[in-house]
């Protein structure tokens, strides 16, 4: 996977998805509060770190923690490129 | 590490009690909070659903939740949503003797829920696909979590942002069928103590940790050197079909509580100033 892959917000939900397992909708799924996406949990948010990580990006886990919807996630994933 | 629910220190608790509103098993959980000051109970998503209230009931039983449940859109998330706050609300109700909709749940600056008025208790509510688990206490605070004992956590880069190194060792010189379930049981027990102390992940998993099961689990420092002490209780249980469960109690040296009752329930300090000032009253109208 290249750091490109996940700048577009389609592509971020659509690999959020997959990967992690979980049912995101497009693009409403974008500005759902995360507690709110089916399946997600705190785990998922870690795994989510190791895949920013795998795939090139490098948030600071503390940011992530501030993130309340994957909008928000994707949004810091163009910040820290 | 892989044989949840052995050796502790503090205070014991008992296993989690399996109910369902109306049930007959709530008296269970009324004799571990009196018995060891806390108390575990969970239900199955399937198994409340159908109890689920609707209308001017469910609105009333949520009482502050229902602007929340409301906003709530996708249909799993509304279910789990309502039946967890029934699952608590009907916990509470069983140990305060009180109906579960007089009950007001209200939420701390991190989120963490409690019963507003009624501080002789804590709370902690956790829940993962069908499982939906209760922690309460008298002692403190509680927190608790639970996961699929079979969840894939080891391999994936994941150790390294969940473990302390010194777990992260004992975790490598495992069997390897064997890391997955030690993973699980670190995460629940992790999860746990940080809804205990309301921190959530903010605290960062690796900057705390626990030791193997078979011996008294409590918190250490990244080191692996201990980091609490007696006061906090940490248990791991297994649950019929393939989770696992994990309560963190802080014991705050209140003592036993013989009586949680809400309409009982009084502060003795309070009690005592009230006895005070009748007497004082009392004996100043005699000598008028």
């Amino acid at each position: 996977m290249s750091a490109d892959d996940l700048t577009g917000l389609d592509a971020f939900l659509r690999i959020v998805g997959d990967d992690l397992g979980l049912d995101v909708e497009q693009p409403a799924g974008a500005d759902l509060a995360l507690t709110e996406v089916p399946g997600w949990d705190s785990l998922n948010l870690l795994r989510l770190v190791v895949l920013l990580e795998e795939s090139g990006h490098r948030v600071p886990v503390h940011r992530l923690l501030e993130a309340r919807s994957l909008r928000d996630i994707h949004t810091l994933v163009k910040e820290y490129g | 590490m892989t044989t949840p629910g052995s050796v502790t220190l503090g205070s014991p608790l008992g296993e989690p009690v399996a109910v369902v509103p109306g049930g007959d098993s709530w008296s269970r959980v009324r004799d571990d909070l009196a018995a060891h000051g806390s108390a575990l109970a969970y239900a199955w998503l399937r198994d409340l659903e159908p109890a689920v209230p609707s209308g001017d009931e469910l609105r009333e039983l949520l009482g502050r939740d229902w602007t929340r449940y409301l906003d709530l859109t996708h249909s799993d998330v509304r279910n789990r949503y309502v039946a967890s706050r029934m699952l608590l609300k009907h916990a509470a109700g069983a140990v305060l003797a009180s109906e579960p909709a007089d009950l007001e749940l209200a939420y701390g600056p991190t989120g963490r829920p409690y019963l507003r008025g009624c501080d002789q208790i804590d709370i902690s509510l956790s829940h993962t696909e069908d499982l939906l688990l209760v922690g309460l206490t008298t002692c403190g605070l509680i927190g608790v979590d639970a996961e699929r004992a079979d969840r894939d956590m080891y391999g994936g880069g994941l150790v390294r942002h969940i473990c302390t190194p010194y777990e992260a060792v004992l975790l490598s010189g495992m069997p390897e069928k064997e890391r997955n379930g030690a993973l699980v049981r670190l995460w629940t027990l992790k999860e746990a103590y940080s809804k205990a102390i309301g921190q959530g992940m903010q605290f960062r998993f690796t900057e705390f940790g626990f030791g193997p099961d078979g011996r008294p689990v409590r918190v250490q420092r990244p080191d692996g050197t201990p980091g609490t002490g007696e006061e906090w209780t940490f248990r791991t249980f297994p649950l019929e079909d393939g989770y696992v469960v994990s309560a963190a109690v802080y014991d705050a040296g209140f003592g036993k509580l013989q009586d949680a009752h809400v309409t009982t329930m009084l502060d003795q300090d309070c009690v005592d100033a009230i006895t005070e000032a009748l007497d004082e009253e009392e004996s100043g109208g005699a000598g008028a």
